[in-house]
Order: C-alpha cells, then sequence, then structure tokens
C-alpha cells in the first residue's frame, strides 16, 4: 500500500484501538491484528507521532509489578477520528469510480 | 537471546542517539516483551516476536532525520574549555576550507555516479532515435533504386534498435541501482554517527 495513505489509515486505527478505554502497547497490536498488521517498531512511531500532535496522552502506571504505559485519547483525537470517517466516504466515492473505470475495459 | 541481552544490544545500536530517546525506546521494547511473556509465551519466544536488534535499529534510524542524529553527535560531551574554543576559532580558516573541500569531494563523486547513468540514458536515446532515422534513410536507397545502400540502412537500423532495447534495461538498471546506492549511503551515513565508538 502507498506509505503515505498507510501512515494515514494507522494513524486512526492507534486512535480506534484506544477510543474507548485506556490502552497499551501490546494490548493496540493485539486488538488490530485481526484488521491489520503491525510491527512494534511501527507503533511506537506512530504514538509518538500522535502523542505530538496533541491526539493522546500518555501515563505511566505500576503493573504487576512492573511499569506500563497507558495511552489515552484525547478530544483532539476523537475528532481526528470523526474527521476520518467523513473524508472516508469520499475515498468510497473515488474508489467506486476508479473501480467503474476499471469494468468498461 | 533473552531480554536482557535483547535490550542491551538495542542499546548499544542506537548509543548515539539521545539518551532519553534511548531509554524511552529501550523501555518500549522491555514492557512489549514483559506483556508476551505474561500472555503466556517464553523469554525467547516473546524477544524472537519482537524481531531481530539489527532490523528494529536499522528501522529507527532509517525514521530518524539525520540532522538529530549529528547534532547529538557533534554535542560536546563536556562544555569546551576556554583554549579549546579559541583553537577553534584561530583553526578557522585551516579546518573550514578542509571541511568545506572533503563535503565537495564526496558530493562530487556522488555527481560523477549520477552523471554516468544520465550519460547511459542519453546513449539510448540516441540510439533509439538513430534506428528509425536508418530505417528511413533505407527507404529512400530502396526508391532510389540502390538496393545495397538501402539494405545496408535497414540492417544497421534493425541492429540499433535490437540494441536500444538491450540497452533500455540496462539503463532502468543503472538508474534503480544509484537510488538503491543513495539510500544505503544515506543509511551508512546516519550508523556512522549512531554505532558507539568502540
Amino acid at each position: 500500500m502507498d506509505i503515505q495513505l498507510k501512515r494515514g489509515l494507522l494513524d486512526v486505527c492507534v486512535l480506534a484501538a484506544i477510543k474507548n478505554e485506556d490502552s497499551y502497547g501490546y494490548k493496540i497490536i493485539k486488538d488490530m491484528k485481526p484488521y491489520i498488521e503491525l510491527s512494534e517498531s511501527t507503533l511506537y512511531t506512530i504514538l509518538k507521532r500522535l502523542e505530538i500532535a496533541n491526539m493522546l496522552t500518555v501515563r505511566t502506571a505500576e503493573h504487576d509489578g512492573r511499569l506500563r504505559k497507558y495511552y489515552r485519547i484525547t478530544d483532539a483525537g476523537l475528532r481526528r477520528i470523526e474527521e476520518f470517517k467523513s473524508e472516508w466516504k469520499e475515498v468510497v466515492s473515488i474508489y467506486r469510480f476508479v473501480v467503474k473505470e476499471d469494468s468498461h475495459e | 537471546m533473552n531480554k536482557e541481552e535483547f535490550l542491551n544490544g538495542l542499546g548499544n545500536a542506537l548509543a548515539g542517539l539521545p539518551q532519553d530517546e534511548v531509554n524511552e525506546r529501550i523501555a518500549f521494547y522491555g514492557e512489549m516483551i514483559d506483556d508476551h511473556i505474561e500472555e503466556g509465551a517464553s523469554e525467547s519466544d516473546a524477544v524472537a516476536a519482537i524481531g531481530s536488534v539489527e532490523e528494529i535499529a536499522s528501522q529507527i534510524i532509517a525514521e530518524i532525520p539525520i540532522t538529530k542524529i549529528v547534532k547529538e553527535r557533534i554535542k560536546p560531551k563536556r562544555s569546551l574549555r576556554a583554549w579549546e574554543i579559541i583553537l577553534i576559532i584561530l583553526g578557522f580558516p585551516l579546518w573550514f576550507p578542509l571541511v568545506v573541500a572533503a563535503f565537495a569531494v564526496l558530493l562530487s563523486l556522488y555527481i560523477v555516479l549520477w552523471s554516468l547513468v544520465i550519460s547511459l540514458w542519453a546513449v539510448e536515446i540516441s540510439l533509439w532515435a538513430s534506428a528509425p532515422a536508418c530505417i528511413a534513410a533505407s527507404v529512400v536507397g530502396f526508391v532510389h533504386g540502390n538496393i545495397f545502400f538501402g539494405l545496408m540502412l535497414l540492417g544497421c537500423g534493425l541492429f540499433i534498435a535490437g540494441i536500444s532495447i538491450f540497452l533500455f534495461f540496462g539503463c532502468v538498471a543503472a538508474t534503480k541501482g544509484t537510488v538503491t546506492l543513495t539510500k544505503k549511503i544515506a543509511l551508512g551515513i546516519k550508523s556512522m554517527f549512531i554505532k558507539k565508538e568502540s
């Protein structure tokens, strides 16, 4: 897939993974797995980018005698998801157009 | 490989990066490994699931802008003493041209590489253009009744056309090779700054 497109999609996927409850790295990857494979390094980059963009906040909490980082979505992050939903309608209509062009051949 | 070996290896591979960033990444991968273990994986399986140190390090290095790496690298470990600063300033007429010259030499080597590729394409285009020209001239030869002249030009035209088709693949390969080399050089320069001094 085109890198720019994939990057944008993954950002929204990660936001969706923490939308309903705070989550941590391992769980985010596990939750996304049925839909899209994500490597740890890629997740790190995405989380960092979203944190800088103020779309999520990070807190460190103790879990089972060790530290774990939990990620919480912000209002800006929720807005991004909504934005994506409305953008997606446009993408779908572009897709329909592309597919239609194909069937004429 | 166990968790400690993995995290130490990663720390060494990223030694040239800002220390907080290295620590943060090590904590991140450590947490990942612990979570894999908590889900029932053995320690070595958990480490294997994350990937190899080299792979992860080179991916991280490729993502970080080179300016950040160089800035971290040239940042002195301690503040400079007065005489060192004076020396740097006095030495400026000497070291500055040297740095510029070294940079210029490397840059020109790189440009030479691309000019080779461009000249290859120029040959390709000229062959490609001359093939139809030869064939057209052969037609003129035939029309004027000069059969041998026409045949010779026709042969030349087809021959050149054949070579230009072959050369096209060579040109594409050379261009791709140079682009790959450029990426490798960029990665090489970055890792030069990142690898721990041994």
